[in-house]
């Protein structure tokens, strides 16, 4: 690639999410949210249920208001949804009444009024071959498996040719086979295409096999990131390979040791590369962090 | 056979789609398939239910007549199965008189042969009816004059003992009051002594009036035979009536007959116009060709007038509930999409809903009759009335009257509230993960209206639909009958005032009419709910 990788693609800086409390103060979901994300990189979040993650994302959708702080996509900062980030949801949440090519037929249309009707049909008809529908194109939702209608989700997010893909909890409801066909797409068309992406997952699996980098988030209320663990398998990534790797399990006891013992800690964000800590993301909070505990123990 | 079994679960699916879900099994068993379980179901769900229906027939026909009215007896289900054929025959017979307005040429002749020959027959027929129905008259006098004497002979005795009765009470009362004179007894004895004569008065009149009683049970009871007879006697008069209003219709009534009469009539005066000798003449001559061709004219023009009959009631029924339920749709929809949407619409509207929603249809009719009435000050002359009944429309059979529209404008308002309670809940209850597609995916207002909201909210709007053409039939009868307009409302209605022996299973028979077409509209929009709901597998694209 002779461009310069963009280091600063998608910028979220002090990120809040309040949602008002009639009853008192504002109830704070998200506070000082902090993360950046490389042009082409894959990010994953884990962190406990209910702790804002998928907050994080829907916000960076542009579905969800931001209460302060901001994020830059681009070198511009989204004021709601764009045909630059397309979101794959937990649900299919297909059209019933559409067969799969209307469905993704749906935002082509819309993100692409000036094209032509062939070039439109070529778009339509490449992103569900991609996800391997290419002979599923003109069923209906309810005949397809729940696997086939997340696929034709994933078809219609694609289909935007977005910049970020962001994906939340996209294969919580599929059966762990289902589930590993598709992560495989997914990570096919990452590599093919390559998008920057944000998966919001619970599965430490899947959170360490398919990110560049896993961000771990503290609990909630006022969560925000714990920590950060750099994820250095070369891609493409063959499933075999990573599982095998000794680093892998390093990796995943690394996730499950935040999540069963360090989650709660509030504090500045901690990245870890290899099995080591590499430093802060910032420097100033670490500074202020110190002054406050005396010390770092973890 | 290969198609045979290719078509089982299309036709599982059709009568499945179309909620006669009970022929189900009939279908499987058809299909061999598992036959005990289906001859079972078959057995749960459609052999008792229609044994049920029996019993409920039997009950009709067993407690109907023993329920005396003032317009008679509860007619029983044969009565009601009498009177449907009666209204069967009375609209073949316009059907056939209006073939015989229209008939002309050698068929007009043929026709005049046939029913005349028809005529003789029916005639012969009908005097034998009608001498069967006198001597079963005068049977039926000589049996009841011989139930009737013994209960006169009855009378009759009583009526001289109680002469007699009376004579002695006034003597003693008499001998009493003499005594009372000669001051052997007391005034207040004698008051004692009227006292107990009044009650023996009382007790003859009681006992009288219950012989009355029996003679009047024997003489308004007569034998069922003999309303029989004169009812098969009169039936077969009316026929005849029929036949020869037939020939009316195929000679001196004919279209073509009057036509050829008045084209006659002008080609007369027309040859007097050209013999004229004075100038009066003339003039007369020339306004009687004027006259008649007009008349010719308008009669070329003339369709034979349509009678009210009950298929008539009926399509004119349908028709206005059609109309009604269309301009109900037409409003309920957008207004209830505009609802679901906007919460300050809908808050805007929720009083006016509140409070006309349980307004009764009779009160919309008179409030129709007043403001829509002055749209038609001359309902003769205007372009609504004369474009829908001009010879032309293949509707002008509905003979589109202003009642018609007040009816179907009562209906529409009380078939809007379900239609429009439901699409707005439709609309508002659309399922939240939908609209963050439609905000991902940019769609814009029109496209998330027409591409989102309105399909997802079509099974409850159509849900709401089927709720309003139901009310809609219901309120449509009502209106009817107060709108004098014709359809079954006004059948019914005109079958309460006018009180003939009919008259009640006609009523009755009204009620299964109105049933029977309320529940077919029903189905109607039961296949319509369910083929634009996309849940149930049943979506067509």
């Amino acid at each position: 690639m002779s461009e310069k990788i963009n280091s600063r693609f998608v910028e979220m800086s002090h990120l809040v999410k309040e949602y008002p409390n009639p009853y008192g103060d504002d109830f704070r979901v998200i506070e000082d949210f902090n993360l950046m994300m490389k042009e082409g990189e894959f990010v994953s979040v884990i962190g406990h249920s209910g702790c804002g993650k998928s907050t994080v994302l829907t916000m960076l959708a542009g579905l969800n208001e931001i209460s302060d702080g901001g994020i830059i996509v681009n070198g511009r900062e989204i004021d709601g949804p764009g045909p630059d980030r397309s979101v794959v949801f937990q649900a299919p949440c297909l059209m019933p009444w559409m067969t799969a090519y209307g469905n993704v037929m749906l935002g082509v249309k819309n993100v692409y009024p000036h094209v032509n009707k062939a070039t439109r049909k070529q778009i339509v008809e490449h992103s569900l071959s991609v996800c391997g529908l290419a002979d599923s194109m003109k069923k209906y939702p309810r005949e397809m498996s729940g696997g086939m209608q997340q696929r034709v989700g994933i078809a219609r997010a694609i289909a935007l040719q977005p910049k970020v893909l962001l994906l939340d909890e996209p294969f919580g409801r599929l059966d762990s086979l289902t589930r590993m066909e598709l992560q495989d797409v997914i990570i096919d068309i990452l590599d093919k295409e390559k998008l920057t992406a944000m998966i919001v997952t619970h599965d430490v699996d899947e959170a360490v096999f398919m990110a560049d980098r896993c961000v771990m988030m503290s609990n909630g209320p006022k969560a925000g990131v714990g920590e950060i663990l750099e994820i250095d398998f070369p891609r493409p990534r063959n499933r075999m390979e990573v599982f095998e790797d000794p680093k892998f399990f390093e990796c995943r006891e690394h996730l499950l040791a935040f999540l069963e013992q360090r989650s709660h800690i509030k504090g500045p964000t901690r990245i870890y590369s290899g099995g080591e800590t590499q430093g802060f993301m910032n420097e100033s909070e670490l500074e202020a962090f110190e002054l406050k505990t005396g010390g770092l123990t973890i | 056979m290969k198609f045979f079994s290719k078509i089982k679960y299309p036709l599982l699916k059709l009568i499945d789609v179309s909620g006669f879900k009970v022929f189900d099994p009939v279908i499987r068993l058809l299909y061999n398939e598992e036959p005990q379980k289906q001859v079972r179901d078959i057995v749960k769900y459609m052999v008792l239910p229609i044994i049920f229906c029996f019993i409920c027939i039997w009950a009709w026909n067993f407690l109907g007549p023993r329920h005396k009215t003032k317009s008679g007896e509860v007619p029983t289900p044969i009565e009601v199965w009498n009177v449907a054929n009666d209204n069967y025959r009375f609209s073949e017979r316009e059907e056939e008189k209006k073939t015989a307005f229209s008939l002309d040429g050698d068929k007009r002749k043929e026709e005049i042969l046939f029913v005349k020959s028809e005529i003789v027959k029916l005639e012969e027929k009908a005097s034998f009816l009608q001498q069967e129905s006198m001597r079963v008259t005068e049977e039926v006098k000589v049996e009841t004059d011989a139930k009737l004497a013994p209960v006169n002979a009855r009378k009759d005795a009583l009526k001289a003992e109680i002469k007699q009765a009376k004579a002695e009470r006034e003597a003693e009362a008499i001998a009493h009051a003499e005594k009372l004179m000669a001051g052997q007894v007391t005034p207040d004895s004698l008051v004692a002594l009227i006292k107990k004569h009044k009650e023996a008065v009382d007790e003859e009149k009681a006992k009288s009036k219950l012989i009355g009683d029996e003679l009047n049970e024997i003489r308004d009871n007569p034998p069922k035979r003999l309303k029989e007879a004169q009812l098969a006697a009169n039936k077969m008069e009316d026929e005849v009536l029929h036949y020869k209003k037939r020939i009316d219709y195929l000679t001196k009534g004919n279209k073509e007959q009057k036509i050829a009469g008045l084209i006659e009539k002008s080609d007369t005066a027309i040859a007097a116009l050209a013999a004229a000798t004075t100038p009066a003449e003339a003039v007369k001559q020339a306004k009687a060709v004027v006259s008649s061709s007009e008349a010719a004219e308008s009669t070329a023009e003339q369709k034979y007038p349509p009678a009210a009959t009950i298929f008539y009631q009926t399509k004119r029924s349908v028709a206005t509930v059609f109309v009604g339920f269309l301009i109900a749709a037409f409003v309920a929809i957008p207004i209830g999409i505009m609802c679901g949407l906007n919460r300050v619409v809908m808050a805007c509207l929720t009083p006016i809903i509140s409070i006309f929603r349980p307004v009764s249809p009779v009160v919309w009719l008179l409030i129709f009759q007043i403001v829509i009435g002055a749209f038609f000050p001359d309902p003769e002359t205007h372009p609504l009335f004369m474009f829908m009944n001009s010879p032309s429309n293949p509707l002008a059979f509905l003979r589109t009257d202003p009642a018609m529209i007040f009816s179907a404008c009562t209906v529409a308002m009380c078939a809007l509230w379900p239609a429009l309670v439901n699409t707005a809940l439709g609309v508002s209850a659309i399922d939240k993960d939908h609209l963050n597609v439609a905000k991902v995916l940019r769609l814009g207002f029109w496209s998330r209206l027409f591409k989102i909201i309105i399909p997802s909210s079509l099974p409850l709007m159509f849900a709401g639909l089927r709720i309003s053409l139901g009310v809609g039939w219901m309120v449509l009868i009502a209106a009817e009958a107060l709108s004098t307009s014709d359809g079954l409302g006004k059948f019914v209605w005109d079958e309460f005032q006018n009180g003939s022996s009919a008259s009640f299973a006609n009523i009755i028979l009204a009620c299964f009419v109105v049933g029977i077409i309320g529940f077919v509209l029903d189905r109607l929009m039961i296949i319509l709910q369910r083929l634009v709901s996309f849940d149930d597998g049943s979506a067509v694209a």
